[in-house]
């Protein structure tokens, strides 16, 4: 190990993103399908139609009609308010502070429990980005782990890629497939530099209390709440007395708040209700701005007065909250969105490209039998790389083929999402190299072109629709591409030999 | 620590994995508890707000978490790297322990 | 943040690394013939770095420090991919591209 810097971070850029570079695919695959997580939910639950504006007094109102009801015991409700790109009250509630949050979706005309179709739609792909579906404590850590070696992979890299300015319009698509590979991995990775180094390093920060809880251990003795509440972020938490009174009504309460804050209401939370020391917290959107901050009103839920105010932040609140706004781009407009969403994409490609490519390098020469490192590397790629989209493109067919009616129906559409990934994963096991990522190339194609296509046989043509079914019809149209490119490929014959070292000198 | 180099006799490809293995879990454990201690340093000490404090060191902590990862792999050798971690720790473990002691009054 | 304000600092990013590119040994061989000649490189590098800094203040103006910088890092990305895809599917269109794109610039900053 005694050779110089730039070395030793080649070496840990191939392996820290060799390691890592399946699960960031799929995190950042379904991360970037979340900057249009709206639009997904939307399309999942056709028989949804949007208003333009809800009463929100009403809406509230509803919403705990329904919680009263249903939830009777519990310290906490939430109720989101409908908006244009999500046409349903949210009614949520928590029994305890670390347990399963419920939830009920409300037809914000009647307050009955919505007749669209059971699916957790985008959000299916958003709890994915950072759980993996998996227990949200074990998906959170490994999703951390991996984001934390992404970000040393990126760190190595810039060192390793010293010239990063002379190749940096380089793409030589004539040369070698090797060169090919290194090119799209070099131009995908340093054009989108600044977003992978930011969705990486605030992407940590979002879920940093839970990774680096620390500080906030050592100076809050782990209230974490209070530590929100004291930097500007939430309202403090009120106890409960321990007896019950008649709370004042909703609607007054809301219009006030309206009358001092002029974003819109995103949600009425109602702490500890049917207590005599209950809080309503008017929860309002993010103000123009990078940061994720909601402006909070604090009402006494039975006297009605203004009990608190989240302030304006100080500087590191403020950069606090700026790095989970800039992650989650909540402000980006369309414009800016699909700059953001093209970020994402290169950011997929450029993992997908660094996976391959460590395949392509060590490929190999002639017949002899490759190790079975390079074949698990080898399975894992394509099984992630095409499987994940095939799973993707399954699951929106499943919302679509699924009965409407069917038992658990939102469970099967992830069954089938995990089922025909698992599927694609290992029919390439049985298949030559090439063949295998051609066939799963066209087969994710074909899925991509069934979405628009079944949707319209399903549900009819809609144009606010027409944006996700031309996305899907691209889709379609870049795995067509990228079988035709791996159709004419050449096979590692003689770069094979020149591989180790072109790498290390990239 | 470059795959060129990677030796393929028997005994000294294992002592070569043995390393890297060795490295990983300094990297991973060592780097994470420099971090810990650093942000838990920090957030009692930093003179601001507390809760301004408890942002800025938790905002930091990865980034010291991936320099201290980036210092071990780099390290001339293992020890090296192991002392590099360990120097710092200590201090800001003794500092961490004074901060603590004085958490009680107000500063 | 209007799709217009972010059009201007996508075309002016475009105009600008256009250049850069062009005044880069490797990409101006390509396209141009003869010797390369330094006060060639000189220009297109000053008339490159000049239109980024023009896409910035651009950003600035039309989206405040607040998203400025986001705007401008994320327009650079975009106009980027776009070079480098022109440089190697259609290298003759990058010259009359990186020009076309600052009148259309300007009638774009017109309109904001």
């Amino acid at each position: 190990m005694k050779q110089g810097f730039r070395q030793s971070m080649a070496w840990l850029h191939t392996w820290a993103g060799l390691v890592t570079g399946w699960v960031m695919f799929a995190v950042f695959v379904t991360g970037t399908a979340t900057y249009y997580k709206t639009d997904i939910s939307l399309w999942m639950r056709p028989e949804l139609r949007a208003e333009a504006e809800y009463d929100v007094v009403r809406a509230a109102e509803l919403g705990v009609a329904h919680l009263k009801v249903h939830a009777p015991k519990a310290m906490a409700w939430f109720i989101g308010m409908p908006q244009a790109d999500n046409p349903l009250i949210g009614a949520y509630w928590m029994d305890t502070p670390d347990g399963e949050i419920g939830k009920a979706l409300l037809d914000p005309a009647t307050g009955a429990p919505t007749v669209a179709r059971a699916t957790k739609g985008g959000d299916f792909f958003y709890r994915f980005h950072y759980e993996l579906q998996m227990p949200p404590a074990v998906g959170r850590w490994i999703v951390g782990l991996c984001a934390m070696t992404l970000l040393i992979a990126l760190i190595s890299g810039i060192v390793t890629h010293r010239r990063i300015f002379a190749d940096f319009f380089t793409f030589r698509r004539s040369k070698s497939a090797q060169r090919g590979w290194l090119d799209a991995h070099n131009v995908t990775g340093v054009l989108a530099l600044p977003f992978h180094l930011m969705i990486t390093y605030t992407g940590i920060v979002s879920l940093s209390l839970m990774y680096m809880p620390w500080g906030m251990v050592s100076v809050y003795k782990g209230d974490e709440l209070r530590f929100y509440a004291e930097s500007g972020q939430m309202t403090t938490w009120r106890a409960a007395e321990g007896k019950p009174a008649e709370p004042a009504p909703l609607g007054p309460l809301i219009r006030r708040a309206q009358a001092e804050v002029s974003e819109p209401l995103e949600m009425v939370s109602i702490n500890n209700p049917g207590d005599a020391n209950a809080t309503v917290v008017a929860v309002f959107e993010e103000p123009h701005g990078l940061a994720h901050r909601h402006p909070q009103i604090a009402f006494n839920a039975v006297t009605g007065e203004i009990v608190e105010r989240t302030g304006p932040l100080k500087p590191a609140a403020h950069a606090y909250t700026s790095f989970v706004g800039l992650h989650e781009a909540h402000f980006a407009g369309p414009a800016l969105r699909i700059l953001f969403f093209l970020s994402g994409l290169m950011g997929c490609i450029a993992i997908a490209s660094g996976l391959v490519l460590w395949t392509v390098a060590r490929a190999p020469k002639g017949m002899v039998r490759p190790a079975f490192g390079w074949r698990l590397v080898h399975a894992l790629n394509i099984g992630t790389i095409l499987g994940l989209p095939v799973g993707m493109a399954s699951f929106f067919l499943a919302n679509r083929l699924i009965p409407v009616d069917l038992a658990a129906r939102d469970s099967w559409e992830g069954a089938i999402f995990f089922g025909s990934w698992l599927a694609a994963a290992l029919i390439p096991l049985a298949r030559p190299h090439r063949q295998a990522w051609r066939e799963m190339a066209y087969a994710a194609a074909l899925l991509f072109l069934a979405v628009p296509l079944v949707g319209w046989a399903t549900t009819g043509w809609r144009t606010d629709f027409l944006g996700f079914d031309a996305a899907m019809a691209a889709l379609a149209l870049v795995f067509v591409l990228g079988a035709r490119k791996v159709g004419r490929y050449e096979g590692p014959r003689r770069e094979a030999a020149r591989a180790t070292g072109d790498l290390a000198r990239a | 620590m470059t795959d060129t180099i990677k030796p393929s006799a028997g005994p000294s490809r294992g002592r070569y994995r043995v390393m890297v293995a060795a490295r990983t879990l300094l990297a991973i454990f060592g780097g994470y508890g420099l971090a810990a201690i650093a942000t838990a340093f920090l957030s009692l000490t930093l003179p601001l707000d507390r809760s301004e404090a408890v942002a800025s060191a938790t905002l930091a902590s990865f980034a010291i978490m991936a320099g201290a990862v980036i210092w071990v792999f780099s390290a001339r050798s293992l020890g090296r790297a192991a002392i590099g971690l360990a120097l710092p720790a200590l201090c800001l473990g003794a500092g961490l322990w004074l901060a603590l002691g004085s958490a009680g009054q107000p500063a | 943040m209007t799709p217009l304000a972010v059009s201007l600092t996508c075309l002016l990013s475009f105009s600008g690394l256009a250049c850069l590119c062009l005044s880069m040994d490797r990409h101006g061989r390509t396209l141009f013939q003869g010797r390369p000649s330094r006060q060639r490189d000189m220009a297109f590098r000053v008339a490159g770095w000049l239109a980024i800094a023009l896409a910035f203040s651009a950003a600035i103006v039309t989206a405040d420090w607040n998203f400025g910088p986001v705007q401008w890092l994320g327009s650079l990305t975009g106009a980027a991919l776009v070079v480098v895809a022109l440089m190697s599917y259609r290298p003759a269109w990058i010259r009359p591209a990186a020009i076309a794109a600052l009148p259309l610039a300007m009638a774009t900053a017109f309109f904001v």
